[in-house]
């Protein structure tokens, strides 16, 4: 009934899914959780640990990029909330003897508390006054981390006892590493879920138009506190596992810098693409490693790396991915190669 | 006399705010955009200002000069680099794009000047020793600080009244559209914008450096202060802004003297957050009109 | 079938009277047409029944419950779905996604289930395609359905948001200026879509359109407004014989006809 002016290429289509489980997302993804998985049999402690903390990232800017890539919104507080998790996980097995299976879910309730105590005051504000309300509370986090003796143990920050995974047969250093890795796939598995349900396309609509989101029964302000939430559970869950992996919590892991490390992360993937976010997490603690105790090149490094990417190459490392590997599909993120 | 001295520092702190303050609103008024990259704008200028004055040697008139036309080539290129290439890219781009240059201005800083923790020591202007007033021991320094804000001021007025280039500045911000179609060069005013807010806080930058210490670091909690007055004063109202910096300035030396001086780092969080809770369209402002 | 009731509306943005005083009832099963020229409040009308903007004065029913108070997500909620002069599509998502996203409120999914992707999730999203599938075809754009939106020419977008407005199964749709931008021959499907929406899915429709040649042939009564305020209201008939009606919109605007 309607003309068609022009029809999808068909011949493309089907190449496309015929290649798909060669070299498509989930392939790829597997053969990521795999190389990930036998890392401690074939590497040195220091490995290691670089392993587990992009596990770690890999959490922290997947959940970023449901609220910055996929409902839109911004938000610097990020990195700050990732220190409430640390702070709150360390803090209730130091303190308060929970044992860390116990502590490390508490925290991060406490982490989503907290993020929603600030989030809803914040949603008041549009756009660009939100954004800076966020950057305020990151400050803000940083000064109670360094000015709260009582609670956070000042400027020197605590050390606790390593976490015991005696029972499971295993060391501490492997048994984070793993508890990190389970969970990361876990949660990168929620995220897609999400993203491909109805919470996933009324965090897209919301990001595209709010009018438009309005006019599908899409509760605006609802659904900004859902987008809020989930990236707080995720940051929360990051940051005790971060306590968990140092066994020592300091302010200064969670400082500003944290903003441009983590927007990188969810600006090279690319913007809603959580495979994306995932990839660029891995990369980028890499790269941050090469270039540790060099703070200034860090920050102009990683700063001409955010530049550059929203520059020239918005969509991301996804976008060249959708590119070269005919199998990769993404769903929902934006910038597409059409 | 605790009070008066907590008084005339606020006001002086309270004065810079609002020159910063100023700068940020002339550039989101004009361009719809918030510079996150503003304050290392300051920062630079300071630094500027610095190694032409202490280590250079050269006389405090050519520093001043120095830091604003060093911080408005730094707005100038924001507008090239940054704001024309994004300007129709969704704003939360934008947004990230400026905190990118944030964060390489900021290592640029702590590469040249300093690194973590360092700070660097400006001589004052004037002689440091406190003259009374009134019974009430003021800075020298402080009095020139707030004489020059004033000047600023002044001729930020002068500028948007009597000289072409800020007529066209008001009316670009008015509607861009509209200026657009009797033949206002928009993409030129937008630079222009770019420069003059960045001027402002190199200006800002060189009358604060001789009475605190410069670090890499200041410039977000300097951004966030502005934001607090800017918010206090109503979004987006030039004299909103300098009512508001101004109070920022007060409240904080206030808290700091009354209170626990640590306050003063995070007075701008509970400013915004005590007006979003209690009066979200600032003290003066009028409700935000929502676009459909 | 439902019933759309305007009483007495009036909307004024700092002194100045966007609507004035506006009357207007619109039966259930009828297709309404809003006309009146350019900044006469008929986009604004659209925008205060679907709650986007709220009245100064006056009360909207659906069926006679009140809508006015509520927030634009509860009113389309209760059945009245609109789609948009600039076509807003959303970006990233397939056509079939888009439309699906229309079904927002019909559909259960809570995050939790989705997160762990339950089998009712999985079902659910099933059936949700199915329909999306259905509301597709009803419009003509099956064939599109795994296209990304933006890649879609102005008049093919506008009727997907018709699909994705249709599965959220309105008792009203709100459409402004469905046809801009479209061919004669597109028009007169158009023509053909908008009857079989009100005849086979039972939905009243008010639409604002520039076409006359749509309007006079597709609408059972047409309102015309000028200024804010209501000047006519009447059959095509009586619409295009009416002086004051030719004097001020007709009779001025040469581009009325374009199509």
């Amino acid at each position: 009934m309607v003309t068609l002016s022009n029809e999808p290429s068909a011949p493309r289509a089907i190449k496309r899914r015929n290649l798909g489980w060669l070299v498509g997302r989930r392939p790829a993804l597997a053969v990521g959780v795999l190389l990930f998985a036998v890392l401690p049999l074939m590497a040195n402690p220091y490995q290691v640990y670089v392993g587990n903390l992009a596990l770690i990232y890999v959490i922290l800017a997947v959940g970023l990029n449901i609220l910055l890539g996929l409902a839109g919104q911004l938000s610097f507080a990020n990195g700050a909330l990732f220190g409430v998790g640390a702070y709150a996980t360390g803090l209730l097995r130091l303190d308060a003897g929970l044992p860390f299976w116990l502590a490390l879910p508490v925290g991060t309730a406490i982490t989503v508390a907290i993020g929603l105590a600030v989030a809803l005051p914040a949603l008041r504000l549009r756009g660009l006054y939100l954004a800076l309300a966020t950057v305020a509370f990151a400050q803000f986090a940083l000064w109670t981390f360094v000015h709260w003796d009582s609670v956070t143990h000042g400027t020197a920050g605590f050390v606790m006892a390593p976490v015991d995974f005696t029972a499971l047969g295993l060391r501490t250093t492997t048994g984070i590493y793993y508890l990190s890795l389970v969970l990361a796939v876990l949660l990168v598995a929620a995220a897609y879920g999400i993203m491909r349900s109805r919470v996933g396309r009324a965090l897209v609509a919301l990001r595209e138009s709010e009018v438009a989101a309005e006019s599908i029964a899409v509760d605006i302000t609802r659904t900004k506190i859902v987008a809020y939430t989930l990236t707080a559970v995720y940051a929360g869950v990051a940051g005790g596992l971060f306590a968990g992996l140092l066994n020592v919590v300091v302010p200064e892991s969670f400082n500003l810098f944290q903003i441009v490390l983590q927007f990188c992360m969810v600006v090279v993937g690319g913007l809603g693409s959580i495979a994306g976010s995932a990839i660029a997490a891995v990369l980028l603690i890499v790269l941050q490693e090469g270039l540790r105790g060099m703070q200034d090149l860090q920050e102009i490094g990683l700063g001409l790396l955010l530049l550059g990417m929203l520059l020239f190459a918005p969509g991301g490392l996804v976008q060249a991915l959708r590119r070269w590997l005919p199998g990769w599909t993404e769903p929902h993120s934006r910038g597409g190669d059409e | 006399m605790l009070l008066a001295y907590a008084l005339s520092s606020g006001i002086t702190s309270g004065a810079l705010y609002a020159l910063v303050a100023v700068g940020l609103v002339l550039c989101y008024r004009t361009t719809g955009h918030i510079n996150f990259s503003h304050g290392e704008l300051f920062m630079i200028g300071g630094f500027l200002a610095f190694t032409l004055h202490v280590m250079w040697g050269l006389p405090y008139i050519v520093a001043l000069l120095g830091a604003v036309a060093g911080s408005f080539v730094l707005g100038v290129l924001t507008d090239r680099v940054v704001y024309q290439p994004l300007i129709k890219a969704p704003p939360i781009a934008m947004v990230m794009a400026t905190v990118g240059l944030s964060f390489v201005l900021k290592g640029i800083g702590r590469h040249f000047w300093g690194g973590q923790g360092e700070v660097v020591p400006f001589p004052p202007l004037v002689s440091p020793a406190p003259v009374l007033i009134g019974g009430v021991a003021v800075f020298p320094q402080q009095l020139v600080v707030v004489a020059s804000v004033v000047v600023c001021m002044l001729l930020l007025t002068l500028f948007f009244t009597r000289t072409r280039a800020g007529k066209m500045m008001q009316a670009t911000a008015e509607n861009a559209h509209a200026a657009y179609l009797v033949g206002i060069r928009v993409e030129r005013v937008y630079m222009l914008t770019w420069g003059v807010g960045a001027a402002l806080a190199g200006v800002a930058a060189v009358f604060v450096a001789p009475l605190t210490l410069l670090t890499p670091d200041i410039g977000l909690s300097l951004l966030l202060k502005a934001f607090a007055a800017t918010i206090l004063g109503g979004l987006g109202s030039m004299t909103g802004a300098v009512i508001g910096g101004l109070l920022v300035g007060i409240l904080e030396a206030l808290a700091g003297t009354y209170i626990a001086s640590s306050i003063q780092d995070v007075s701008a969080f509970i400013i915004i957050l005590a007006v979003l809770v209690f009066r979200p369209t600032g003290l003066l402002g009028a409700r935000a009109r929502r676009e459909v | 079938m439902a019933d759309l009731s305007i009483e007495r509306l009036s909307l004024s943005f700092g002194g100045l009277a966007a609507l004035s005083d506006v009357d207007i009832a619109v039966p259930a099963g009828e297709i309404r047409g809003i006309i009146g020229p350019n900044g006469a409040g008929k986009t604004t009308l659209l925008n205060v029944i679907s709650g986007l903007v709220r009245p100064t004065e006056g009360e909207i029913r659906l069926d006679g419950q009140p809508l006015t108070r509520l927030k634009a997500s509860e009113v389309a909620a209760r059945g009245v779905g609109r789609t948009f002069q600039t076509s807003l599509l959303f970006k990233g998502m397939t056509v079939l996604e888009n439309v699906m996203a229309g079904m927002h409120q019909g559909l259960r999914t809570s995050v939790l289930a989705a997160a762990v992707g339950l089998p009712g999730v999985l079902r659910e999203e099933r059936r949700a395609r199915e329909r999306a599938r259905e509301a597709l075809a009803f419009v003509g754009m099956l064939s599109f359905a795994e296209r990304d939106g933006a890649s879609l020419s102005f008049g093919q977008q506008r009727l997907v948001e018709i699909a994705r407005s249709l599965v959220a199964e309105p008792k009203v749709l709100l459409l402004d200026e469905p046809a801009v931008g479209l061919s004669p021959p597109r028009v007169a499907e158009l023509d053909e879509l908008l009857r079989r929406i009100r005849d086979k899915r039972g939905i009243t429709i008010i639409m604002v359109e520039h076409v006359i040649r749509l309007v006079m042939g597709v609408c059972d009564r047409i309102t015309v407004l000028n200024s804010g305020r209501k000047i006519a209201d009447g059959t095509p008939d009586v619409i295009l014989a009416d002086p004051f009606v030719k004097e001020a919109y007709l009779g001025k605007s040469s581009d009325a006809d374009r199509a």
